[in-house]
């Protein structure tokens, strides 16, 4: 296990490198950059953001020289100060991360909650009429595209119905109490639903054909032979096979979280690291695209690697390098 | 005798494989809809739908059921296009880790790991924010932050297939590296690799979307169901058919190319789920 810790950790420096590499070549996208000249002039940050360019990224030296000073100071956790209100990057990204975890991290406990049961059901019995039902529901939505089921959701629940507010964090007044947190679970009920639903099918799916592929293998059948009953068969010998696969893939799906995030933090006006992205994007505000991006991989590479040391954990034959 | 070709895929993909069949014809019937998507008409102003305006109309007046067809050949082009330069990468990357092996794959698997670590959607928006507004633009954007998927499928297919005997005959006859890459590994690692592309290109049509949607799409006057879709928010409250109409589109095709890809992955892969 040690050695492909080891080993398994060596993997990640370079990838770390990769990113920065990325994020940095991001910067030369920025308009007065070395790649776009001046011929861009609209574009072209001007005053004081253009001031704040040049001690960040240091654009009038060499490119190594330029990579160097923005790693250092990244290291050192600096990722400059905003275009926008001039507030450090760091600090506005610890304001919004909150609202983002609350959203993503409700969002993939409900997907799990739901997709285990509903692979395992689904793959015990390959085929059959629940598996049939539930494989074309989970289907459509692997297929919906996120801001469409966002904004039916709205339409009926909000508009039509009046059970569920439009969008936002909370009303404006809420009441203490009782009512306060009813307030708050109904503004998260929207958005929550809609990060979960496409990372529910993805899994679940993914579960239903490991369930359904252990189903039929020896061991169960042998479980099944020892007067095991089928419930128990299906949820202690199949389900755990079925779940490596799962468990690898956890990692992968943070970024996948964050790309639905973008979405549904703007349709439903909620003040996080999604929205902070897209309104940073559209203000060409550089320094806290740089910095969101760079947090966003590298949490990523974190989340990968601690999949992958649970997967170790829990099947030698990874760690043996049999299987990857 | 074998069944071979489209009699091979199961029910539904014959079904997918129709439906989009139907909207590329759709979206070769499309010019004839151009000029009515264009007609601005203030007096009726989020209409409901109606037998004239079955979709009913947008903030100007414009017939939605007019703009909703004028928009397919766009999204299913870029769709097609993004995915194709996005397996073009990711199999020039990919195939190369897996053949050469050693410190060029380790090197080059990095470099799908790093790509693999950024939310898609965060770089697709600087790439299309940052760089001048175009198709072009759109497409290599799209294309270029989602190939480190197909290039995962092409290097665990190649290192399958590399050591056949085809191919040690290719190498022992002198064929170069790209020769052998191309002409005799490529088309034997190609049935994955198009199971790859029809899932990309769902994926492609509904990134393109996202973008538009977001207001990072196609510059003026390009519009694609995306960009409609970027409308409704605003009327949320008066005129649901905005959202409705154009994401039914959206879904129709994801779906279907969905649909048709795993259809595809089933009669290519033994043992694959049966219909």
């Amino acid at each position: 296990m040690t050695a492909y810790l080891l080993r398994r950790l060596a993997l990640a420096i370079p990838t770390l490198f990769g990113i920065a590499v990325v994020v940095f070549l991001l910067v030369h996208l920025a308009p007065g950059s070395p790649v776009f000249g001046s011929s861009d002039a609209i574009r072209r940050p001007t005053g004081r953001a253009a001031e704040e360019m040049r001690r960040l990224y240091g654009l009038d030296r060499p490119l190594p020289e330029r990579f160097a000073t923005w790693i250092s100071r990244a290291a050192r956790f600096d990722l400059g100060d905003s275009f926008v209100d001039h507030r450090p990057v760091g600090e506005r990204i610890r304001e919004a991360l909150p609202n983002t975890l609350l959203l993503n991290g409700l969002a993939l406990l409900f997907a799990l909650a739901f997709a285990i049961p509903l692979g395992v059901a689904a793959g015990g019995r390959p085929e059959g009429t629940f598996d049939r039902l539930s494989g074309a529901a989970l289907f459509a939505m692997y297929s919906m595209p996120t801001f469409w089921a966002a904004l039916l959701l709205q339409t009926l629940f909000s508009v039509r119905w009046h059970v569920l507010p439009l969008y936002g964090v909370a009303s404006d007044a809420p009441g203490g109490g009782l009512s306060g947190i009813v307030d708050r679970v109904a503004h998260l009920a929207l958005p929550v639903t809609c990060l979960t639903y496409g990372t529910l099918a993805f899994v679940a799916r993914l579960v239903r054909a490991g369930v359904a592929e252990a189903a039929a293998s020896d061991f169960v059948l042998a479980a099944r032979a020892r007067g095991a009953s089928r419930r128990r068969a299906l949820w202690a010998h199949a389900l755990p096979n079925a779940l490596l696969p799962v468990l690898t893939l956890l990692g992968l799906l943070l970024p996948a979280l964050l790309s639905g995030s973008v979405i549904v933090e703007r349709i439903f006006a909620w003040p996080g690291v999604g929205r902070l992205y897209l309104d940073s994007i559209l203000a060409r505000d550089y320094p806290m695209i740089l910095g969101l991006s760079l947090l966003t991989a590298v949490a990523t590479l974190l989340a990968t690697l601690l999949a992958d040391l649970a997967s170790a954990a829990a099947d030698p034959r990874v760690r043996d390098g049999a299987i990857s | 005798m074998t069944r071979s070709g489209i009699g091979r895929l199961p029910g539904s993909a014959r079904v997918a494989l129709a439906v989009v069949v139907a909207l590329w014809l759709v979206a070769a019937a499309s010019p004839a809809f151009a000029s009515r998507a264009r007609e601005i008409h203030l007096g009726q102003r989020l209409a409901a739908p109606s037998a004239t305006h079955p979709f009913g109309t947008d903030d100007l007046g414009r017939d939605l059921l007019a703009r909703v067809v004028a928009a397919t050949p766009i999204s299913l082009a870029i769709g097609l296009t993004a995915a194709a330069v996005s397996l073009i990468v990711g199999f020039a990357v990919g195939a190369t880790a897996g053949y050469a092996g050693g410190a060029t794959d380790l090197v080059l698997s990095r470099l799908i790991e790093v790509m693999l670590c950024f939310p898609v959607l965060f770089l697709l928006l600087a790439l299309a924010a940052l760089l001048p507004p175009s198709p072009l633009t759109i497409i290599l954007a799209i294309g270029l932050t989602t190939w480190a998927g197909d290039a995962r499928y092409a290097r665990a297919e190649v290192i399958k297939i590399k050591d056949l005997d085809y191919a040690r005959a290719a190498r022992a006859a002198g064929a170069s590296t790209p020769r052998i890459l191309v002409r005799h590994l490529l088309p034997n690692a190609l049935p994955p690799l198009i199971v790859s592309a029809a899932f990309g290109v769902a994926w492609a049509i509904l990134a393109e979307a996202s973008l538009s949607f977001l207001g990072v799409g196609l510059p003026a006057p390009a519009v694609s169901w995306g960009g409609i879709l970027s409308a409704a928010p605003t009327y949320i409250e008066e005129a649901w058919w905005l959202a409705l109409f154009p994401g039914l589109a959206l879904f129709l095709t994801v779906a279907a190319y969905n649909l048709l890809a795993e259809g595809l992955r089933a009669a290519t892969t033994e043992g694959g789920r049966k219909a």
